[in-house]
C-alpha cells in the first residue's frame, strides 16, 4: 500500500529518527525516568546531591533499560543479557549515568548513579590538588549564579595564570618535592581504587557463589526429586514384570488344562465310539449268523419242500394207480370228459372226478441260455411234468398234475428257483409274446 | 530522505547501505554513521517484521490503518535501536536490529492492538495513552485530556508541593509546545482527522465523551500493565491517609492517570478542594490547554470546547 498519506506519516517518522540524536543532546538531565522493560520503575532527580537509583525485578531478568528525559525522550539505554552483568557509561548531557545491571534468570537488579560533568574550576582545582566536590554539586542547584560563578571562575583563572607566570621559575627548586606529592598522592589513590575495585569484585563474587549455590541447590532438588521419580518408575516396573509372568503362568496353567480337559473328552468320545462300533459289529455279525441261519433254514425247508411234493407226486401216482385198480362209474364223468387233458379219454369218470382234484395245471417255462436238453429233461421229471409240443420261441409248454391243497403260485415259485430256469408264466394256449 | 528520491543513484545507495548494514561495524562513530544514512531501510525492516507479526497472531488487514499501525511501532523499535546501539558495538546493524526485534516481540502481550481503537479517537486515545507510559508531560496531560483538568486543579487534585506543582506547570507547558503536536505526528493522525475529531466533539460532545468511557478500559489495562507491582489499587480509606501523610507523590500522578476507577473515587474524595462539587466525569479535549486558560470543573459542558475560545473556559492570568 503506497498513498500519499502514508508516505507523509513515513517521512515524518524518519525525520523524527533523524532528530533524535539531536533532541538527547538538547535536554537538560533534571528528572530522569528509568524503564525496565518498557516499564516505568522510577526517576532520577539530578539536581540533587549524590543521585542514584537501584532496584530490583523478580520473575523477570531486567533485559531491555531505557532512560529518558522528563519530556519522554530516550536518551540512552542498553540491552542487558538475560544472565550475567553488564555495565556501562552513559554519556547524558554533559554528565554520565553509571549504570550497572546484574541478572539472573528469574530477576535482577540495576543500580545507577549520575555523575554530573567536574566544572571549570573543579578540573583546575583538582589539577592543583584542592578539594572541588562542593562547587560543582552547588552549582546546578543555584542557576541564578551560575554566570556570576562563571565569571569569577574565568577573573580568578586568569589571576591564577598570572601568578604562575610570574612564580613558576621560583617553584623549579621545589619541582621535584611537588612530583613526589603528587605520585604519593597518585599511588595512594590508585591504591584506593584498587581496594575499591577489589571489595566490589568480592561483592560481585559473593553473589555470583550465592547464585550458583542456590543453583546448584535447586539441581540437587531437582536430582533427588529425579531419583525418587526413577525408583518409582523401577518399582512399578518390577510389579509390571512380576504381573506378567504371573498372567503368563496362568495362561500356560489354563492352556495345560484345556489341553487336558479336551483330550480326556476325546479318549471318552472315541471309546464310546468304539465301544457303539464293536456292538454294532457285534450286532451284525449276530444278525449275519441269524440270516445264515434262516437261509440254511429255508434251503431245509425248501428242501424238505421239494421232497413232500415228490412224495406227494409219487401218493398221487400210487393213488391213482390204486383207483384204476377198482374203478367205480360215474355217469357225470362220461357226459363231461376235460378236453384238454390227453389222459382224459383213457381215464373213467371216477378217476377223471381225482384228475379234477389233483389240478391239471399247464404253463410256460423259458430256460437259461446254453441249458441243456438234458437238464431240462431232469426238471420236467423232476416235477412230474410232461412237456407239451415243441418249444415255440425258447419257451416250453409244460403240464403238471398239482394235487388239490397246493396252490399253483407256489408252485411256480419253486419251478422258478431252479437254477437254469429263466422265467415262468402262466398262459394256457399260446406262449407269451416275445 | 534517500529512498523516495526516483532516481538510480539514490537506489543503488540504498543497496550499499543494505550490504554495509549486513557487516560488522567496529565504532560507536562508525555505527552512528552508519545508521543515520540508513533510517529508512532500518525502519522499513522493523516495519515489515512488525506487519509479519500482526499477520501471524491475526491481527493484520489491509488498509491504511494497519500500515500507520505497523509503521509507528517500527519507528518505536528502531529509535531504541539507535540509541541501544551504540553500546553494543561491534555489531552487525541487521542482526542486532532483528535481534531486538524478536525480544520485544517476545515478551506477552508487546502491543496494544485493538480493533476498537483503530478508529479516529482510538488512534488518538492510543497515541496519548502510549505517550503517556514514556514522558511525564503526556501523563499529567492525560487529565487534561481525558477529564479536562487545567495544571491547577491537576495539583490540587494531586495534593502536591510548591516544587511538585512547578514541575506540573513545566509538564504543561512543555506538552503544549512540542509534545503533543510532536505525539500526534507519531500516532500519524493528519490534521483532518483532528479536524474531524474536533467537529463531532462539537456537534455530539456527549457520543464521543461515551466512546470515551468505554475505551477508556481497554486502553488502561493495556498501559497500566506497564505499572509495577507495587503500583495497585488502593481503598478509599488508603487513599485518604495516603493524601494525609502526604507521601506517594509519584504513585498518586502514575495511577491516577491510568486508572479510570481508582480517579474518579479520588477525585469525588477530593472535589471539595477541586470545584463546586459536581461529579467528576470524562470530558475529552483533543487540543493541549493553552496558556494561562483555566477549565470549569465538573461543569455541564463536557465538550471540551476548543482550548480556551468557549464559555465553559475562563481565561487566567494566573496560571503559567
Amino acid at each position: 500500500m503506497d498513498t500519499p498519506e502514508l508516505n507523509d506519516y513515513r517521512a515524518h517518522l524518519l525525520d523524527a529518527l533523524d532528530d533524535q540524536p539531536r533532541r538527547a543532546a538538547e535536554e537538560r538531565p533534571v528528572f530522569l525516568q528509568v524503564l525496565v522493560n518498557h516499564e516505568r520503575v522510577g526517576s532520577i532527580n539530578c539536581a540533587e546531591p549524590n543521585p542514584a537509583f537501584a532496584c530490583t525485578t523478580k520473575d523477570r531478568s531486567i533485559q531491555h533499560l531505557e532512560i529518558r528525559s522528563e519530556s519522554g525522550v530516550l536518551l540512552g539505554g542498553c540491552v542487558a543479557p538475560e544472565a550475567g552483568q553488564r555495565n556501562l557509561r552513559l554519556p547524558v548531557g554533559k554528565g554520565s549515568l553509571i549504570l550497572s545491571v546484574q541478572n539472573h534468570f528469574d530477576g535482577g537488579s540495576l543500580q545507577l548513579r549520575y555523575e554530573g560533568a567536574p566544572g571549570w574550576w573543579s578540573q583546575v582545582a583538582s589539577a592543583i590538588g584542592l578539594p572541588a566536590g562542593a562547587p560543582s554539586t552547588a552549582a546546578p542547584k543555584v542557576p541564578v549564579w551560575t554566570m556570576t560563578t562563571a565569571f569569577a571562575q574565568i577573573v580568578l583563572a586568569v589571576g591564577v595564570v598570572a601568578l604562575l607566570a610570574e612564580r613558576v621559575p621560583n617553584w623549579l627548586g621545589s619541582e621535584d618535592r611537588a612530583h613526589q606529592v603528587e605520585e604519593e598522592m597518585a599511588a595512594r589513590q590508585s591504591t584506593q581504587d584498587q581496594i575499591d575495585q577489589v571489595h566490589r569484585q568480592l561483592a560481585q563474587l559473593v553473589e555470583a557463589q550465592s547464585a550458583a549455590m542456590a543453583v546448584s541447590r535447586g539441581e540437587q532438588d531437582r536430582i533427588a526429586q529425579l531419583n525418587t521419580l526413577v525408583d518409582t518408575v523401577a518399582r512399578t516396573q518390577q510389579k509390571l514384570s512380576s504381573q506378567v509372568v504371573a498372567v503368563q503362568e496362568d495362561l500356560k496353567t489354563v492352556k495345560t488344562d484345556v489341553a487336558q480337559e479336551v483330550q480326556s473328552g476325546m479318549r471318552v468320545a472315541v471309546s464310546a465310539v468304539e465301544a457303539d462300533r464293536d456292538m454294532v459289529r457285534q450286532d451284525l455279525q449276530s444278525i449275519k449268523s441269524v440270516n445264515e441261519t434262516l437261509i440254511k433254514q429255508v434251503a431245509l425247508l425248501e428242501s424238505r419242500n421239494r421232497e413232500l411234493h415228490a412224495r406227494l407226486a409219487l401218493t398221487s401216482l400210487e393213488v391213482a394207480k390204486a383207483n384204476a385198480a377198482a374203478p367205480k362209474p360215474t355217469v357225470v364223468a362220461k357226459n363231461d370228459p376235460p378236453k384238454d387233458t390227453p389222459v382224459a379219454t383213457a381215464v373213467p369218470v371216477s378217476d377223471a372226478i381225482r384228475e379234477a382234484d389233483r389240478q391239471a395245471f399247464m404253463f410256460w417255462v423259458a430256460f437259461q441260455d446254453g441249458t441243456t436238453e438234458k437238464s431240462i429233461e431232469e426238471l420236467v421229471q423232476e416235477i412230474n411234468g410232461i412237456k407239451k409240443g415243441p418249444m415255440k420261441s425258447g419257451w416250453y409248454s409244460v403240464e403238471v398234475n398239482l394235487p388239490h391243497p397246493e396252490p399253483p403260485d407256489r408252485f411256480l415259485e419253486s419251478v422258478k428257483r431252479a437254477k437254469i430256469v429263466k422265467s415262468v408264466v402262466t398262459s394256457k394256449a399260446m406262449p407269451p409274446a416275445q | 530522505m534517500t529512498s523516495k528520491m526516483p532516481d538510480g543513484k539514490a537506489m543503488r545507495d540504498g543497496q550499499i547501505f543494505s550490504a554495509r548494514l549486513n557487516n560488522v561495524v567496529t565504532t560507536e562513530r562508525e555505527f552512528d554513521e552508519l545508521v543515520t544514512k540508513s533510517l529508512p531501510e532500518l525502519l522499513d525492516r522493523a516495519t515489515s517484521q512488525t506487519k509479519r507479526f500482526l499477520r501471524e497472531t491475526n491481527q493484520w488487514g489491509d488498509d491504511i490503518t494497519h500500515e500507520k499501525l505497523a509503521l509507528r511501532w517500527g519507528y518505536e523499535l528502531v529509535e531504541r535501536f539507535v540509541v541501544f546501539g551504540r553500546t553494543e558495538v561491534p555489531c552487525r546493524p541487521f542482526f542486532l536490529l532483528d535481534s531486538l526485534i524478536a525480544k520485544s516481540f517476545s515478551q506477552p502481550d508487546p502491543l496494544c492492538y485493538h480493533k476498537e481503537l483503530l478508529t479516529p479517537v482510538g488512534r488518538f486515545l492510543d497515541g496519548l495513552a502510549s505517550r503517556a507510559v514514556v514522558s511525564r508531560d503526556a501523563l499529567i496531560a492525560l487529565f487534561y485530556h481525558f477529564y479536562g483538568f487545567s495544571q491547577a486543579h491537576v495539583v490540587k487534585l494531586l495534593g502536591f508541593g510548591q516544587a511538585e506543582s512547578q514541575r506540573v506547570y513545566k509538564n504543561f507547558e512543555r506538552w503544549r509546545q512540542s509534545g503533543w503536536q510532536r505525539t500526534m505526528n507519531e500516532t500519524g493522525l493528519s490534521l483532518s482527522e483532528i479536524e474531524v475529531l474536533e467537529q463531532e466533539l462539537r456537534a455530539r460532545p456527549d457520543h464521543l465523551n461515551n466512546e470515551v468511557d468505554r475505551l477508556m478500559p481497554v486502553l488502561q489495562s493495556h498501559y497500566r500493565k506497564s505499572e509495577p507491582e507495587h503500583y495497585p489499587c488502593l481503598s478509599e480509606q488508603k487513599w485518604g491517609q495516603l493524601f494525609h501523610d502526604d507521601y506517594g507523590h509519584d504513585y498518586r500522578v502514575w495511577h491516577l492517570a491510568f486508572c479510570r476507577d481508582c480517579f474518579m473515587e479520588v477525585a469525588d474524595h477530593r472535589q471539595a478542594e477541586l470545584s463546586n462539587g459536581s461529579k467528576p466525569q470524562v470530558n475529552l479535549h483533543i487540543h493541549p490547554l493553552k496558556k494561562g486558560g483555566v477549565l470549569a470543573l465538573f461543569g455541564g459542558d463536557r465538550g471540551g470546547r476548543q482550548h480556551g475560545h468557549t464559555r465553559a473556559q475562563r481565561l487566567s492570568r494566573t496560571s503559567a
